[in-house]
């Protein structure tokens, strides 16, 4: 069991902010609406940042979802490439992050979606404390051996629709141990988010990597 | 898990030469190994190469840096260390050149940064990723690698 040591670590801490990026149609929001109630069960106070191209399409299914406060929930519309305002300038998320830390001052994370991308997607350290790109088997499982830039350093790779892959020909169990390979053993995780499963175990990495609960 | 918050100062900051005197000197001095590429993080989980496993967060306006002082009681400090950031230092022949690279380095996102003539890239992969994405350029001698002087 791990001993809890507390030094000048009572501070308050300002959220841990987690970004969720990956192509379009691999399931981003469908994760976060799998995300916010697997996180609330635990008692973690959160709020969603969503990011589109002109619109606030993604925002809006969040906050019709029912599964949070409609106020926690903000959109960034990027205006451009969804990349500019995660990576190159993430000005705009930073503030929204920060304004919605004003406004409920007890939250402990903040979901930041980026808008759907291609496979060079990353985000800055600047607006992450972690960041996860969502990936899908009917995207193809030759998706790993790209080795895109998202694929490779994101620190969590989540692959959705596992359910899909025998209906698309795709050898799950090859396309997980190559994404393991390039990532070079670094966290690779398995999700059906029409079905939230899988969805605990991203929890479960999250409490202990920004959340330190265990 | 050791949790900390904040930096509280520098390792070479004067007011903690006699503390971290003392306990160099009984094996009490534990060094956070932080990666180049996670420096920026404001939220980590590491272990020390003493064992330590720490979970460190710093305020929004804090930047971490090589020899950050993160922990000091009367037992031990935790220092953090950057591992050498790698670098591919770039000299273009001719402004063509130059704008040549300036345009590679752009749409490739590289994160980079300027020393007088030369472009000098950070790098977050294996540098052979980095040359194969321009070696047209370098192929044709328009762009030369510098050793670092």
């Amino acid at each position: 069991m791990s001993r809890l040591a507390l030094t000048h670590a009572d501070a308050p801490m300002t959220a841990a902010r987690v970004g969720i990026g990956g192509p379009v149609g691999s399931g981003k929001t469908a994760l976060v609406e799998q995300l916010i109630p697997a996180l609330q069960a635990r008692g973690i106070d959160i709020a969603v940042i969503t990011n589109d191209l002109v619109t606030a399409e993604d925002a809006e299914r969040v906050r019709r979802s029912g599964l949070i406060d409609p106020e926690r929930v903000s959109a960034v519309e990027a205006g451009a490439c969804p990349h500019t305002v995660i990576r190159e300038d993430p000005t705009l998320n930073i503030e929204a992050a920060d304004e919605l830390e004003r406004r409920f001052p007890g939250v402990e994370l903040i979901l930041l979606e980026s808008g759907g991308d291609n496979l060079a997607s990353t985000f800055s350290r600047d607006l992450t404390d972690f960041w996860m790109f969502v990936i899908d088997v009917a995207g193809g499982d030759d998706i790993p051996r790209k080795r895109g830039p998202g694929v490779i350093r994101a620190d969590l790779l989540v692959i959705n629709k596992v359910d899909l892959a025998p209906h698309v020909g795709v050898d799950l169990a090859r396309m997980q141990r190559e994404a393991t390979e390039v990532r070079g053993g670094r966290p690779v995780l398995l999700t059906n988010c029409r079905r939230g499963e899988g969805v605990d175990a991203i929890v479960d990495l999250l409490e202990r990597e920004v959340l330190f609960r265990t | 898990m050791l949790r900390l918050h904040g930096i509280m100062g520098r390792a070479d900051d004067k007011v903690y030469a006699r503390q971290l005197h003392a306990l160099e000197h009984r094996g009490g001095i534990e060094l956070l190994f932080v990666p180049p590429a996670d420096a920026g993080r404001k939220r980590f989980r590491l272990t020390t190469d003493r064992g330590t496993d720490c979970a460190v967060s710093l305020d929004r306006d804090e930047e971490l840096i090589d020899g950050a002082l993160l922990h000091l009681d009367a037992e031990r400090a935790i220092i953090a260390r950057f591992g050498e950031q790698q670098v591919l230092r770039l000299k273009a022949r001719d402004d063509a050149s130059a704008l040549k690279l300036g345009w590679h380095a752009g749409n490739l996102h590289w994160r980079v940064r300027f020393e007088g003539d030369c472009l000098v890239v950070l790098l977050d992969a294996p540098i052979e990723t980095y040359r194969a994405r321009i070696l047209p350029l370098l192929d044709a001698g328009e762009v030369v690698e510098r050793v670092h002087v």
